[in-house]
């Protein structure tokens, strides 16, 4: 888009009528040239259109120079070049720019691969920790298992082996209760007597 | 403890005036039935040995009980020193040691026989023999029956123990079967 200033508005204005003018003349001589004979006629009628020509250029030159239109446009293709260079400093720019994204791109890529590689590395090295430390564990707890249910073998044994002590003795208790007379008394106070005079 | 020092030194002291007249063992002898009266009479106990009473109310009821009674003079005032010193709720303590001690000047062994049965008087005889010849003291015998014996009996003399029963010998079968000895 090409913004336009008052005095490049004016001068574009008083070409414009000065265009108009032209048109307006030679629309006249091509109106008057239709009353002669046709030979004649076409001749007048080609030199007027050339002067009309010539006029039109005169004019336009005339009216280029007043408005100063070659300036204009040489301002503007200065402008345009000026515009041009800047883009290919920006097109530059950014290409150099671009290019060293994508160098920074490619190094990140290649960081990310070496994290992930790292990443890879080290996740395999903790689950392999993990499942040495799990293995360790189970074994551990095997092994405490095993020796918890060989006590509880023992303990169990033990315990039956009371119980079985204790149910014999209370039954040898009833039974020597019911059988001791006063003669196993006399005879037991008697071997009390005799231990006691080894003891003298 | 303080208690038991003290029932000491009153028995000691009684002994110690006994021995100079040469009547320490009819002081036993009072002592040990003034021990056992107030066993007997709790009310009477109750009575002298409570603080609840005045001194002279208590001295009073024991004058009264000691008026009765046919204990020598020295053992009355002994016992009325007691009861004005606050000591004769130890008595029986007293009544104990002095007999203790009195059993050592006459050499006796005094021995508690646990049995399960009665005793036959010619068995507790054999008995006493053995016991004396092991102590080489002249021993005098308490028998208790305590049916949980089983059988046999269980001698206390002093801290010494003999135990005999029937129990003892099932406890030490069942604990050496329990050890595993018989298998």
């Amino acid at each position: 888009m090409i913004h336009l200033g008052r005095t490049t508005k004016k001068r574009a204005l008083l070409l414009g009528c000065a265009l108009f003018c032209v048109l307006a003349t030679y629309g006249l001589a091509i109106a008057g040239g239709h009353g002669g004979g046709h030979d004649d006629a076409r001749t007048v009628d080609l030199i007027y259109r050339f002067i009309n020509f010539a006029f039109l250029v005169i004019i336009l030159v005339v009216v280029l120079k007043k408005t100063n239109a070659f300036g204009f446009l040489a301002k503007r293709r200065e402008e345009i070049r000026q515009e041009m260079e800047d883009l290919k400093r920006r097109k530059e720019a950014a290409e150099r720019r671009y290019k060293e994204l994508e160098q920074k791109f490619k190094e990140f890529e290649v960081q990310r691969a070496q994290i992930l590689e790292q990443y890879k590395a080290e996740g395999l090295a903790e689950k392999e920790k993990i499942i040495a430390e799990a293995k360790e564990r189970a074994r551990q707890i095997l092994a405490q298992a095993d020796r918890t249910i060989e006590r509880e073998i023992l303990e169990a044994g033990a315990r039956l082996k009371r119980q079985v002590v204790e149910a014999a003795a209370e039954r040898a208790r009833e039974i020597i209760s019911a059988k001791l007379d006063d003669n196993d008394q006399d005879n037991l106070i008697k071997d009390f007597i005799e231990r006691v005079e080894k003891l003298h | 403890m303080i208690g038991s020092k003290i029932s000491k030194r009153y028995a000691k002291a009684l002994l110690s005036i006994g021995r100079e007249d040469g009547n320490y063992e009819e002081y036993g002898k009072n002592l040990r039935e003034f021990a056992d009266f107030c066993t007997s009479s709790p009310e009477f106990y109750r009575v002298i040995s409570s603080r609840i009473y005045s001194g002279e109310e208590r001295g009073g009821v024991l004058d009264w009980a000691l008026e009765k009674s046919g204990f020598a003079p020295v053992v009355k005032n002994f016992l009325r020193l007691l009861l004005e010193k606050n000591r004769i709720g130890a008595i029986a303590e007293i009544a104990d040691y002095y007999e203790k001690l009195t059993d050592e000047i006459a050499n006796i062994a005094r021995a508690e026989i646990i049995t399960a049965r009665p005793i036959k008087e010619d068995t507790l005889g054999r008995v006493k023999q053995a016991l004396t010849g092991l102590t080489s003291q002249d021993v005098k015998v308490q028998i208790r029956e305590d049916a949980s014996l089983i059988g046999g009996i269980i001698v206390k003399i002093g801290d010494l123990v003999l135990d005999g029963s029937v129990r003892a010998q099932l406890e030490g079968l069942k604990e050496s079967l329990k050890r595993g000895e018989y298998t």
